[in-house]
């Protein structure tokens, strides 16, 4: 079976590089959140 | 229970069954009845996913744990995009090259047949276990809410799944999925709309916030470290990486999903599509029990949220004074909750501090008497460690949601059960027929045969998981750990499969062998320690790899692997 290119950012690196950076933002988004109703 | 209630409920049901059996159409051959064919797109396969895990149990104790707790269960998702990218990466290319039914069939041409059988094993009963508490975990709740009686909401939901699930097979399982997600998704956004329209006119929706945080509930982000602690950013970030790697990677009844991709890109933008959409929902779940805290700040909720038990202590003498304690503890908190808003808009630091002070107290004097509840249901012959935390949200929707929305509320818990059970009869079936039919019963039979061998399993296990479900009663505080049940499985199938991807020297034997002793240190654990179950994968997966490689570098007879086998993959 074919390894097909992601259909957007042009490698599967790249999809995976921005899936984890989406994770950090969002962690980091929960802290400041956390720490602005706390 | 309304008639536009019921009106909206039997409307969903029948058009969940009515769907799945539409899209089910020309499952007649195996490879379409387990894996559609390999036709699946990604949304379908990434909702599908979503689903499958998402159960009953998540909907209706998540909002009650955000109640009580404030939203740092959030955190145990925190793992679920490293593993998502890991299985991307890892397994998804490697499963779908080697054509397989199962996840387990690999561990054969990898290792060896009791390698293999051993893993099935561990899903079957693992998974065996956990598809019938999936059906009877919310038929607990609607029975003691609503007042239906447990058999019937069991049987009503076990047959309406059994139907399109032994008629269509994978395919109707997926896009009935799909659907059901669909009525989640509107059922969550009506939910947080309602529960913030019915706050008194005087608070804001920030004024929600703030009273939230102030209680502790919008405590998304805990950085303490405790190995007892279930829920803190490490336990999430490394035990939960664990555990999404286990339960993505090596449970049929996930692998089963992304197996039905039409092709590897699809199957990856599936996973992925979960890796950034699960928090995100998580979050929001949560945040619904937090507003759901806030908008009982200001109407008094019962002292417990579970009314058979309430009822029950309400005749004991001691109630009457702790019930007097509770209502002065809930005027005080409702005082206090009215001038801490009122000095936040003045803009009044030293007052806002005072009243913060208030506030906290007379929360504190409320626990404590929800507390003093719990504890007079234990001594008055009640469950041990009894909690009513699965209750609140349901309560909430049926006292105090307009006519329709409690249908709906309904439909949602309903579609949650239904979805995650259908995906774990269709993969208990498949592992049954695949890695133990056809591989030990009749090794050689017509694609028909082994169709109908599917069908006649799948009905096996529907019947068994609704069996199971009128049993559950007796289980008694196995239902709490729901959770719990698949970490004590997944960390010795997820070393299994680390030996398998990465440790090529390793043989079948020493596989094997790791496997009972990654068992046997988890069972340890669970029954020895306090340790947060997300840490039971970890250490799972940890003795099986360093078993594994102990006994193939101390014994190398053991270290052989099945000639031929691992070029075929």
């Amino acid at each position: 079976m074919p390894d097909e290119p992601p259909p957007f950012l042009g490698t599967w690196r790249r999809v995976y590089i921005a899936v984890l950076i989406f994770l950090g933002v969002v962690i980091a988004a929960a802290y400041l959140f956390t720490r602005a109703f706390q | 229970m309304r008639p536009l209630d019921w009106i909206v409920l039997v409307a969903a049901l029948v058009s969940i069954v009515l769907y799945g059996l539409y899209r089910g159409r020309g499952s007649d051959t195996v490879d379409r009845y387990l894996l559609a064919g390999k036709s699946m797109p990604w949304y379908a396969m990434g909702l599908s996913i979503m689903a499958t895990q998402a159960s009953a149990v998540t909907f209706i104790s998540t909002t009650g744990q955000s109640y009580v707790d404030g939203m740092r269960f959030v955190q145990a998702y925190f793992g679920l995009p490293i593993a998502m990218v890991v299985i991307c990466t890892t397994v998804v290319p490697l499963f779908h090259k080697a054509k397989i039914y199962t996840a387990y069939e690999y561990l054969e041409k990898r290792f060896d047949s009791k390698t293999r059988t051993l893993a099935s094993a561990i899903f079957l009963c693992q998974r065996g276990i956990s598809v019938g508490l999936t059906l009877y975990a919310p038929a607990i709740v609607l029975s003691v809410i609503l007042g239906w009686p447990e058999r019937v909401t069991t049987m009503l939901m076990g047959t309406l799944v059994i139907t399109y699930t032994v008629l269509g097979g994978i395919k109707a399982v997926t896009w009935s999925d799909v659907q059901q997600m669909g009525i989640i998704f509107l059922g969550l956004v009506v939910s947080l709309v309602t529960v913030i329209a019915l706050m008194p006119a005087s608070v804001s929706f920030g004024d929600a916030m703030f009273l939230a945080g102030k209680a502790g509930r919008l405590n998304a982000v805990t950085t303490n470290f405790d190995w007892n602690d279930r829920f803190n950013i490490w336990s999430g970030l490394i035990g939960s990486t664990f555990l999404f790697l286990s339960y993505f990677g090596c449970d049929q009844s996930q692998v089963q999903r992304y197996l039905t991709g039409r092709s590897i890109a699809q199957s990856r933008l599936g996973l992925l599509f979960n890796a950034v959409a699960k928090i995100p929902m998580q979050f929001f779940i949560l945040f619904i029990g937090a507003m759901v805290f806030v908008f009982y700040l200001f109407v008094q909720p019962p002292v417990l949220f579970q009314r058979t038990e309430l009822g029950r202590i309400e005749r004991v003498g001691d109630f009457q004074p702790l019930a007097e304690r509770y209502n002065r503890a809930f005027e005080d908190r409702r005082q206090a909750a009215l001038a801490l808003v009122e000095a936040h808009h003045a803009g009044d630091a030293a007052a806002e501090g005072r009243r913060i002070g208030e506030y906290r107290a007379a929360q504190k004097e409320i626990d404590g008497a929800r507390t003093a509840a719990a504890k007079l249901v234990e001594s008055t012959g009640g469950e041990k460690g009894f909690s009513d935390t699965n209750y609140i949200f349901l309560s909430f929707v049926t006292r105090h949601l307009p006519a329709g929305l409690v249908g709906l509320i309904i439909a949602v818990i309903f579609a949650a059960a239904m979805s995650a059970s259908s995906g774990e009869i269709n993969s208990l079936a498949t592992v049954t027929v695949v890695d133990i039919y056809r591989r030990y019963v009749r090794r050689t039979a017509s694609d028909h045969h082994y169709l109908a061998a599917s069908r006649w399993a799948t009905l096996f296990w529907g019947v068994y998981a609704v069996a199971f479900a009128g049993w559950g009663k007796r289980l008694g505080s196995l239902i709490v750990a729901v959770n719990v049940v698949g970490s004590l499985f997944y960390g010795s199938l997820l070393g299994c499969f680390v030996l398998a991807l990465g440790f090529k020297r390793v043989g079948g034997t020493a596989t094997f062998i790791g496997m009972l002793a990654g068992e046997a240190a988890i069972f340890s654990a669970f029954l020895f320690t306090g340790m947060s179950y997300l840490w039971y994968n970890v250490i799972g997966c940890v003795v099986v790899v360093a078993t594994a490689l102990a006994i193939t570098y101390a014994a190398p007879g053991a270290t052989a692997t099945t000639p031929g086998m691992r070029q075929s993959v």
